[in-house]
């Protein structure tokens, strides 16, 4: 099991929090949930995360984005992976079939859109706290 | 709150400005007159009339300069010419000229104030057909966002714990509660799917396309799309079998959403084919318009389906061999054109297939690096 992993979630919605955390502490991980992109900032500084799902569209726009790109310029916070939980596809106009939801939208490392399969989160959540976990063990 | 029509005469004749002042005198109108084409003109701007009579002969400046110029400051107003010498060839060169109506010399009460009805009337219909679409782009708009977060965000929240629900719960259901929770899982997958496609109608905003509009070769859209398709025609053993006239020259457009375009026909085109047939694409450009057409060999469309097949979410009364449709391709595909300033046109026979037409105004090559110049002008 992953109980030494410590995950947060900072969403809005409680009833898809609820799900989210519920697949992930079934699947052994810690996870702490944050309601607002204030909260969820002071709570990234007051304790150690080793991976934030985060949602784009909260409060009065695109919060999630700004949020995401402060932790990006955040020394302590910069490496930390980030992995977009998202239904926010329709803010992209002409999106074609099979093309990157967006490509340069914002620096984050995965997204996936709502609502998610619970396998599929679960892979993309420990894909990434592995490759998290291989460039901490190699600095270059 | 009954408001006054205005209405402005431009007449060199005094006697005609005062006897047309006489018959409305009493009525819900609001009279303003000018005696030549340039005080009239300045009236237009200052007095906003809704309706104008203008006469063809009059000292200074030509009565059709008069029709063009009013043309230009404001489309919707209505103009009605006053002919003196009553000729139908003047009458007629005038209406191409955007005069709504014609009004011989010597005319009676009777008639000019029916023209006068008529020609407000004609104002009233453009006026409320101009807020009709303004009001119905804002709805377009404003439904758009509440569909986005009142109905989908609720329904993947739904979704989502229904995923987990039935995680947990799948040691102690048994096979038919498990069938029931699998039920309800595509049922809100389709409702969400629904709604993405809605969303995707809303949100192809005319006025964004335009704005990235540059000149662009159409050799270029052609074969981003064909490429495109390609795939999806192999897999169903159809050939795509170009008549490509070279050179095909530019248009002043948007690549990405032309190309979605001609990847939406095709696609078409495709889907509705049977196994083993071909698709053509053909194009022909004249001075000024370029043509894409696409031919397939397929099911075709009826005849009662063929004028709606332009508009959102319409699929068709009939069975399409089987192929899902969420009836939106085309649609956004003709509001594409549109904003292009083209036009998209179908020809089709059911059960022997459709020819569908995309017309687009082609740049001219030597003008080609500055396109738009002559027009920025013309509207100044």
């Amino acid at each position: 099991m992953n109980t030494d992993k410590k995950l947060i979630i900072i969403d809005d919605d409680p009833d898809f929090v609820g799900a989210i955390r519920s697949t992930l502490e079934k699947a052994g991980y810690q996870v702490d949930a944050a309601y607002n992109p204030r909260e969820g900032f002071q709570a990234l500084q007051a304790r150690h995360y080793d991976l934030l799902l985060l949602d784009i569209m909260m409060g009065r726009g695109a919060e999630g984005i700004a949020l995401a790109r402060k932790i990006r310029k955040d020394a302590r916070l910069r490496e930390m992976p980030v992995l977009i939980i998202t239904g926010v596809r329709e803010q992209i106009a002409f999106l074609f079939p099979g093309q990157a939801v967006h490509p340069n939208f914002v620096d984050v490392d995965e997204l996936v859109e709502k609502p998610v399969e619970p396998n599929l989160l679960l892979e993309k959540v420990s894909a990434l706290l592995k490759a998290a976990e291989e460039k901490h063990a190699q600095p270059q | 709150m009954e408001t006054k029509s205005r209405i402005l005469l431009i007449d060199d004749e005094e006697v005609v400005i005062d006897s047309c002042s006489q018959i409305l005198a009493g009525g819900p109108y609001e009279l303003a007159s000018a005696s030549d084409g340039t005080a009239g003109l300045r009236l237009v701007s200052e007095f906003h009339p809704d309706l104008v009579f203008v006469d063809l002969k009059m000292p200074g400046i030509s009565g059709f300069e008069v029709l063009e110029k009013i043309r230009e400051m404001d489309p919707t107003i209505v103009m009605v010419v006053i002919t003196g010498f009553a000729t139908v060839s003047s009458a007629v060169e005038a209406m191409k000229n955007g005069a709504y109506d014609f009004l011989p010399k010597p005319f009676t009460p009777d008639e000019f104030r029916m023209i006068a009805r008529r020609g407000l009337d004609k104002r009233r219909l453009m006026l409320e057909t101009i807020a009709l679409r303004r009001e119905k782009e804002m709805l377009r708009e404003q439904f758009a966002a509440i569909v986005s977060h009142e109905l989908k965000a609720p329904l993947g929240a739904v979704q989502q714990n229904l995923f987990v629900l039935a995680d947990e719960l799948s040691g102690s259901l048994n096979e038919d509660q498990m069938k029931r929770i699998e039920r309800m899982k595509t049922n809100i997958n389709d409702l969400i799917q629904l709604i993405l496609t809605w969303l995707r109608v809303l949100s192809v905003d005319v006025n964004k396309i335009r704005e990235n509009f540059k000149p662009t070769p159409v050799a270029t859209v052609l074969s981003k799309a064909v490429e495109t398709v390609q795939p999806h025609a192999q897999r169903k053993d159809i050939e795509l079998v170009s008549s490509i006239r070279e050179p095909l020259g530019h248009v002043n457009g948007d690549e990405g959403t032309l190309v979605e375009v001609v990847v939406n026909v095709l696609g078409n085109g495709i889907k509705y084919s049977r196994a083993g047939g071909e698709v053509v694409i053909h194009t022909e450009k004249t001075a000024d318009e370029l043509m894409i057409s696409i031919t397939d060999h397929g099911v075709g469309i009826s005849r009662e389906d063929l004028p709606h097949i332009f508009n959102d979410f319409y699929t068709g009364k009939a069975e399409r061999g089987g192929e899902g449709s969420s009836g939106i391709g085309l649609a956004i595909a003709r509001r594409i054109v549109e904003a292009h300033d083209g036009s998209i046109t179908v020809e089709s026979e059911l059960g022997r297939g459709s020819t569908f037409v995309i017309h687009l105004p082609s740049l001219r090559e030597e003008a080609n690096p500055a396109p738009r110049a002559d027009l920025e002008m013309a509207k100044s």
